[in-house]
């Protein structure tokens, strides 16, 4: 199976997309250090709130924070493809276009995961206070559920936007709207259960939402990015 | 020089022009007062008709994109973006005549309540698309990357349709497609379903007539081109 010409060209291409990534560590840790000073700068400019305010403060700061921090990530997906032409060389190869895709979604998961766990649980600890724990594993999981569909989306918008004029200001413009049905279901879904304590029927209608946007966008990523990066 | 093809256009489009007016005359004088909203809710005439033109806008959006992608035309391209500058106008009506009825209705110019903010990111996903169309160099790569976004735009229309029975929210819920039948006076109802046909046939004329002046465009641009050339 793991010697199938696909897998061959996906192992290559995520140990080429890995070397590419340590050979840069700065691109890693920039979102990461990012997320943290937007966590402390929320932390100072909303203070003290009551309980009741809390759960809402804490979901909305870590997910929009994982959001902008996600975007660093994503956008520079392609970066060390653009130099010395290897996207348009990588084209007029006959690399296996959705082994390509796959490559680069589990890298951006990989990256993702590194940016996101260290956002979850730093906002849980300027959030925290001894009444109401905020860190949860099922929250960590609707995150997981969440990355895995934005990851999709943000390699899509790479490569889409790979060849346009100002794509520092078109990216984000983007990415926003089309990643707000996901942000919304992973808000909801944490809020309600972090709210009950129990995953009830309105989190997994909730969750149903999100792993359908995933599917969605895993698929449309996988059938789509073939068309874009197609050389005919 | 105008051709008669030029002209039988026009007088299509003068036709489908005449027939919104007479949908808005029936909306004043032939559909009845509302009992709760009084004269303001005959804004919902031109409010439902433009949110269902731009909804239908996003599906040919969709159309016309895999249309590209199968084809690798510029001509699917030129009605692509055409639908998506329709698609951005009708968004925009739908807003502001949203905006209008919720001032005397809500209290308020705006709020931000689960249809109307999914509706307004439809609106920027349509500003992102002709962007997306402008900064990208003619050619295959614009025809592909505008064709997914096409595609994509469209996958979001759903929770926009569906974010008032999801959410808790200002906004009323489907009073047409409902389990039990249309809560409407059935002179409403007719009027409306009147109005929405009439602005989807002018909205799809809109798109036919600007399809063909952005191929125009192309063709010209080419044209003046060539000449620098020679």
């Amino acid at each position: 199976m793991m010697t199938s010409p696909f897998w061959r060209h996906y192992r290559t291409l995520v140990s080429q997309g890995i070397q590419a990534e340590l050979a840069d560590l700065e691109r890693l840790v920039s979102p990461v250090l990012f997320a943290l000073t937007t966590l402390l700068l929320f932390a100072f400019a909303i203070g003290d709130v009551e309980p009741a305010l809390r759960i809402h403060i804490y979901l909305a700061e870590t997910f929009l924070t994982a959001l902008f921090a996600l975007q660093i990530n994503f956008s520079r997906l392609f970066e060390p493809d653009r130099q010395d032409r290897v996207f348009d060389l990588m084209r007029t190869y006959p690399v296996d276009h959705t082994a390509w895709f796959l490559a680069k979604y589990t890298l951006v998961l990989a990256m993702g995961s590194a940016t996101l766990g260290p956002t979850l649980a730093f906002a849980a600890f300027v959030n925290q206070s001894p009444s109401q724990p905020l860190f949860s594993w099922v929250v960590v999981g609707v995150a997981a559920m969440a990355l895995a569909g934005l990851a999709a989306l943000g390699v899509l918008l790479s490569a889409m936007t790979l060849k346009a004029n100002a794509r520092q200001i078109l990216y984000p413009l983007l990415y926003f709207p089309l990643a707000t049905p996901v942000l919304l279901a992973a808000v909801q879904s944490s809020q309600l259960y972090l709210g009950s304590g129990q995953i009830t029927a309105d989190v997994r209608a909730w969750l149903g939402l999100l792993l359908g946007f995933d599917v969605i966008y895993i698929t449309l990523g996988a059938l789509l990015f073939t068309e874009l990066v197609d050389e005919s | 020089m105008i051709t008669a093809e030029d002209r039988r256009e026009l007088y299509l489009g003068a036709i489908l022009l005449a027939l919104v007016v007479g949908h808005w005359l029936a909306a004043f004088y032939y559909a009845p007062v509302d009992e709760h909203q009084g004269e303001v809710y005959r804004i919902m005439f031109l409010h439902v008709p433009s949110a269902i033109t731009a909804f239908a806008s996003s599906a040919a959006l969709a159309v016309f994109s895999v249309l590209g992608l199968k084809q690798r035309s510029e001509g699917s391209l030129a009605l692509a973006k055409a639908t998506a500058e329709v698609g951005l106008l009708f968004t925009v009506l739908t807003l502001a005549t949203g905006s209008i009825w919720g001032r005397p209705t809500w209290g308020t110019w705006w709020t931000w309540d689960a249809r109307l903010t999914t509706t307004f990111l439809l609106a920027l996903l349509y500003c992102g698309y002709l962007l997306l169309y402008a900064a990208m160099p003619a050619g295959p790569s614009r025809i592909r990357a505008c064709a997914v976004l096409g595609i994509l735009i469209f996958a979001d229309v759903p929770i926009i349709y569906k974010s008032v029975t999801w959410w808790r929210t200002l906004h009323q819920p489907p009073s047409m497609l409902r389990a039990g039948g249309s809560t409407m006076e059935p002179e409403i109802l007719w009027t409306l379903v009147l109005g929405m046909v009439i602005l989807c046939l002018y909205g799809a004329w809109l798109i036919r007539f600007r399809s063909r002046n952005i191929r125009l465009g192309d063709t010209l641009e080419a044209a003046s081109f060539d000449q620098l050339q020679t």
